[in-house]
């Protein structure tokens, strides 16, 4: 069912192709419908623009209330010589805008402190906001006026060769995380009525060479299962001896020729290999278990989230018609066979995962009926996230996901830049590694971030950044030094940071490399993107890119 | 338009005019250095698609002047989700040439010189101009190519590399959310062929599960697109498919509905099948704009010495979270591209190709058994002798009696000699000394 | 680390002699590797229209046992740049009543396609190649009534291919003879 996306003059669906095989058309409606703000239209705030820009973001303001200045267009591509002195609001908007006629840009030239002081319902218009360049003060100010309404905020900086992100939201729910590795889920240990009744229909010492050879490795299970069961007092093979065991068992049953040589059975090959992968016993993942009992999903009210109306509907289900497990997913892998076999097999798996979804949604309703969730809610006085009703495609992807459900909830800026709250836990074990360490070794890109507050604090004692004048860099090393000791025994902690990278620190100078900056507008975009679709699983909640090394690193602060 | 004003350079300048402790040892700011990259360095890009597009505008705003591009590509509208030097009007035009005009109006002074051609269109004598290659690719054999190129720009002298023959390459790729960043110095750190093992085979399924067992709807594409394309002939006699003309697309998902309906196969989707027709790789600007970043800065890195480089591979990932991996990739001891330094050969032009073979056979160190030469001319292929073919030996036996003149080789010429004894071909250059009572 | 740009200057223009014309290519060099240690049983025979060409060549198998003894079969080998990280190309040109191989010349071979690594030759491809006229598997094949007919009926099979190899009808297609 593809959606017709007509706009500007091109076929959106020939435009977007080649993303929309990553997110779907569902999760590009999402993204046509999300309103960004980007505050300071920087080299990093522009560079992340563009990447929401080109996939086609719904709408994009600006809020800047700086003039072009020499070295922005020196920096920054949507900038111009013939820029300098205008609006960087308004330039910028104009050239960005430039990059997809389907997409709306907005701009506002005034001032972010002032903006948050006349009118904070300003920010809560949008989907996400998104800050470069901000000095502490003001981040904090606007951390807390979206942190009250969860709205996501991302901030962004680059600073010489260091790049940084933090993503602050207090709550984002994830149904498809489309993670890279997984479990099939294929209930050999606790089967179906369907895959038994599959299973038991087929005989395998009365088929002819071509159907042995063809009969998918999944029903080889199944079957060989059976016999170690009866012989093991009707238990798995669990560990690395018996399921060797077993393997052998499987490997025993390839038919021979007249000869006695073993014919060649891929299917049996497959069994083989696919026992370590396929025996792993059905569960709730812990992870699972745990959103059962968020107060979220215990608590439901007329204002709650669909995604854990269903999680408690999942829970209920598990509890009464699941037998202890999620619903099931309903794929198999491809594998050796004839095609109308694995096409029944594949049949039975869909079939059942249908009945299971159907039972979900009879959680659901009664949920929705529970919380006076009937009919659907006035769109004007809600949020796209509490619509009235749940569709039943929106329960079968749900049921499909719910072994991956992932639930977001970083740590507030308020929390981190409290000295009482901080993570000095996690700061302090980097900076004494640093310590121990040589400076060439593997370091660790953490230290960067406390770089980053030492020198956020030198620009609060001095009002510049260090090493931003060129007759000052050297004056400037023992300043910030300072900064940084402050720093670290405001968290309590005692060790110190090799001093190499405070000069490193002074020679940057608050510089806003382009390509660095390029580097983190993709990955800054990319965690937009995340939040707004509800794909994927953003960062939480900081990271922090060393273009040095080209390492990076992921903290929780 | 005006090409400099105050403050241009100001966040470069402090890179590169001020020194620190994590710079390159050889590391010595000054303003020449910019100058160096405004005026002199070279850089070449090979591809204007979307990595390219995004390496013209770092290279340019990282203080490059002097950059070339190279695609053979048209700009087509499902491009422009990404590369975003094209717009809707572009769509149909060389993207080499609109890519360069775009970064030469938007940013001055620059000067991006296109080339709406493939690689193997230009010869050694234009690759050696480069101090740096830049790749943003999306074919294997592209990067083989290249990378043997500048490999075979090498020169030794006394065995010993001249390093000022050394043209480092930049190499990015991406598909969908994952890509990955490299620096190779040719012939000292892992080439593309030692590493050949990073790039994951194409899918090719089973032919009989395609004809007679499909169980996806992949496999019905491709009956349809192997099988029954050619024995049909839908469009005409010999007219292959053109995954980009939406009737050759329309007539194969028909087919493969039908033979999916057969199967009682589900999912054949116009998608689906223009995705595996043409093999499509999910692309997203974001993954672009990261990989692309990261080769820029280590173009810099290497054209300034400003920091170490990447030493010398980088793995990224966004689906969940982002994650990076950066590590040594090792040199393949017996690469057939890196480690295949030509060795010196030295004969008269009087002598036979029969004294070269006696030669490879006879030398102490080389001690070959059946060695099979063969030497390139122009571009291409010529056979010397191969014995261990009956077909080619007769065929090629009377060349053993020639002399190498006669032969037409040339001082300098390279030599490619198989033999059971090792186990790479391997490259002698020819030294010919000229026999004055011969001529 | 190396002095990559000591000199910080425009590069110097052919100072470093003649070209010496384009470098053989990375599967050029495999090729000839292959080509040059290529052991063939002595059914097989790899002949080179053009010995220069070392990528476009055909291979005769000429089977003396079982089923196919006696005839004679032309395999077609096309080998792009993309070599050893892409197989060959290879088509049967010889009609042939096989149950792996089709009227149109294509053949199932596990190695020519979704199980090749860059680690396998020609000679395993020859190999393999070979191995199918010993040993035909009809499990999964490419022409399905040839196949049937060898699991249903093996004396009728051996009987049809002999009657295509001399030349003649199977059902109402037409195989030109390939004896010796």
């Amino acid at each position: 069912m593809a959606t017709q996306r007509k706009g500007g003059t091109l076929d959106k669906n020939n435009k977007y192709d080649r993303q929309l095989r990553l997110w779907g058309d569902h999760g590009q409606s999402s993204l046509e419908t999300a309103r960004v703000c980007l505050i300071n239209a920087s080299a990093t705030g522009t560079e992340i623009l563009k990447n929401l820009i080109l996939p086609g973001i719904g709408s994009f303001t600006i809020l800047d209330g700086n003039k072009v200045q020499g070295e922005d267009v020196g920096n920054n591509f949507f900038l111009m010589a013939d820029s300098i002195g205008k609006s960087r609001a308004q330039v910028t908007t104009e050239l960005l805008s430039e990059l997809n006629e389907d997409v709306s840009g907005d701009f506002l030239e005034e001032n972010v402190d002032d903006l948050l002081q006349k009118n904070p319902a300003f920010f809560t218009s949008f989907t996400t906001v998104i800050a470069t360049q901000l000095p502490e003060r003001t981040l904090l100010n606007l951390g807390k006026v979206l942190w009250s309404v969860n709205i996501p905020l991302l901030v962004c900086r680059c600073y010489g060769f260091i790049g940084y992100l933090r993503v602050v939201i207090k709550e984002h729910t994830i149904i498809e995380s489309h993670p890279d590795n997984f479990h099939e889920d294929l209930r050999l240990d606790y089967p179906f009525k369907g895959l038994k009744d599959f299973c038991d229909s087929l005989n395998l010492e009365a088929m002819d060479k071509k159907d042995h050879s063809h009969t998918p490795w999944l029903v080889l299970l199944y079957k060989y299962l059976q016999v170690w069961e009866e012989q093991h007092g009707g238990k798995m093979p669990k560990n690395f001896k018996e399921k060797n065991a077993f393997k052998e068992l499987i490997r025993q049953g390839v038919r021979k020729n007249e000869h006695g040589v073993p014919e060649d059975e891929e299917n049996f090959d497959e069994a083989i290999k696919s026992v370590n992968s396929s025996l792993h016993s059905t569960a709730i993942p812990s992870e699972i278990k745990s959103l059962f009992e968020d107060p979220a999903c215990l608590k439901l009210n007329s204002e709650s989230k669909n995604f854990w109306i269903m999680v408690r509907a999942l829970k209920e289900f598990t509890e009464t018609d699941g037998n202890g497990f999620l619903p099931l997913r309903g794929s198999i892998p491809d594998m050796t066979a004839d095609s109308e076999r694995y096409i029944q097999l594949q049949t039975v798996y869909r079939e059942q995962a249908e009945l299971d979804s159907v039972a979900v949604a009879g959680h659901v309703h009664a949920l929705l009926h529970n919380i006076g969730r009937d009919e659907p809610l006035n769109p004007h006085t809600v949020r796209d996230s509490q619509e009235g009703s749940i569709s039943d495609s929106e329960i079968k992807t749900f049921c499909r996901n719910s072994a991956f459900l992932t639930v977001l909830r970083t740590r507030s800026l308020e929390e981190e830049y409290s000295a009482e709250t901080a993570n000095t836990e996690e700061l302090g074990r980097h900076v004494m590694m640093e310590e121990e360490e040589d400076a060439s070794d593997e370091g660790d890109d953490t230290v960067l971030y406390i770089l980053l507050r030492a020198v956020d604090r030198f620009f609060t004692e001095y009002t510049r950044y260090p090493g931003y004048f060129n007759n000052t860099v050297e004056a400037d090393i023992p300043k910030l030094k300072a900064c940084l000791t402050k720093l670290i025994h405001d968290w309590g902690l005692t060790a110190g940071i090799k001093d190499d990278y405070i000069q490193e620190m002074c020679r940057y100078g608050a510089s806003e490399l382009h390509t660095v900056s390029a580097f983190m507008g993709g990955v800054a975009a990319q965690e937009v993107i995340k939040l707004v679709t509800g794909q994927f699983v953003p960062i939480n909640n900081t990271f922090i890119y060393n273009g040095q090394r080209q390492t990076s690193t992921t903290i929780k602060l | 338009m005006e090409t400099e004003w105050p403050g241009r350079w100001d966040h470069l300048q402090k890179i590169v005019e001020r020194g620190g402790p994590f710079a390159h040892p050889d590391f010595d700011p000054s303003p020449e250095i910019l100058s160096f990259l405004k005026e002199t360095c070279k850089i070449l890009v090979i591809g204007a698609g979307g990595l390219g597009c995004e390496l013209l505008k770092d290279l340019a705003f990282m203080g490059f002047s002097d950059i070339h591009v190279i695609d053979m590509d048209t700009i087509d509208v499902s491009n422009l989700n990404r590369q975003f030097l094209f717009r809707a009007k572009d769509v149909g035009k060389a993207k080499a040439d609109c890519a360069a005009a775009f970064i030469n109006a938007r940013v001055p002074g620059c000067r991006v010189t296109p080339h709406y051609a493939k690689i193997q269109d230009f010869d050694e004598s234009f690759y050696r101009d480069f101090h740096i290659v830049v790749c943003g690719l999306d074919s294997i054999i592209a990067r083989r190519w290249i990378n043997g190129m500048l490999i075979s720009l090498l020169r030794y002298e006394d065995g010993e590399l001249d390093q000022t023959s050394l043209i480092p390459m930049v190499d990015g790729g991406t598909e969908g959310f994952k890509g990955n960043a490299r620096v190779i110095l040719p012939s000292l750190t892992a080439c593309v062929e030692c590493t050949l093992g990073f790039y994951p085979p194409q899918i090719n399924f089973p032919l009989c599960t395609i004809a007679h067992t499909p169980r996806l709807p992949e496999h019905c594409i491709e009956f349809v697109r192997i099988l029954l394309w050619p024995k049909e002939e839908p469009f005409g006699a010999g007219v292959s498919i053109d995954g980009d003309d939406p009737k050759h697309i329309q007539w194969i998902l028909e087919k493969s509905q039908e033979r999916a309906n057969e199967y009682n196969i589900s999912g054949i989707t116009y998608r689906l099948t223009q995705g595996v027709v043409k093999r499509i790789m999910p692309a997203v600007a974001s993954t672009n704009a990261v990989i692309a970043a990261a080769c820029a800065t280590e173009v810099f890195k290497i054209a300034t010495s400003c920091c170490l480089s990447l030493n010398n591979y980088m793995n990224f990932n966004d689906t969940n979270g982002v994650y990076t991996y950066t590590f040594e990739a090792e040199r393949l001891e017996d690469c057939l591209a890196c480690s295949n330094k030509p060795q010196a050969m030295n004969f008269s032009e009087a002598d036979k190709l029969q004294d070269v073979l006696t030669y490879l056979q006879e030398n102490s160190t080389l001690q070959m058994k059946t060695p099979g030469i063969t030497t390139s001319v122009g571009g291409k292929n010529k056979t010397l002798y191969m014995q261990t073919v009956k077909s080619i030996e007769a065929k090629t036996r009377e060349n053993l009696k020639l002399s190498l003149k006669e032969l037409g080789l040339e001082d300098g010429q390279e030599l490619y000699v198989a033999d059971v004894t090792t186990p790479n071909t391997l490259t002698f250059q020819l030294r010919l000394a000229t026999t004055m009572d011969n001529s | 680390m190396i002095k990559l740009f000591t000199l910080k200057q425009q590069k110097k223009d052919g100072e470093s002699g003649p070209d010496r014309g384009k470098r053989a290519s990375a599967a050029q060099l495999r090729i000839q590797k292959d080509i040059n240690e290529l052991n063939l049983p002595k059914t097989c025979q790899v002949d080179f229209p053009d010995p220069d060409d070392l990528l476009n060549f055909k291979v005769v198998i000429a089977p003396d046992e079982e089923f196919y003894r006696g005839g004679r079969f032309v395999f077609s080998f096309k080998v792009g740049q993309g070599y050893p990280h892409d197989p060959p190309k290879v088509k049967c040109e010889t009609m042939v009543y096989h149950p792996n191989i089709d009227l149109e010349g294509n053949v199932c071979l596990n190695i020519l396609r979704e199980d090749w690594k860059p680690v396998l030759t020609i000679n395993s491809i020859v190999y393999g190649l070979q191995y199918l006229f010993l040993e035909p598997n009809p499990e999964d094949p490419l022409n399905k009534e040839a196949a049937e007919v060898l699991q249903t009926n093996r004396r009728l099979f051996e009987q049809n291919v002999a009657k295509s190899m001399r030349g003649g009808h199977i059902g109402n297609v037409y195989f030109d003879r390939c004896l010796k």
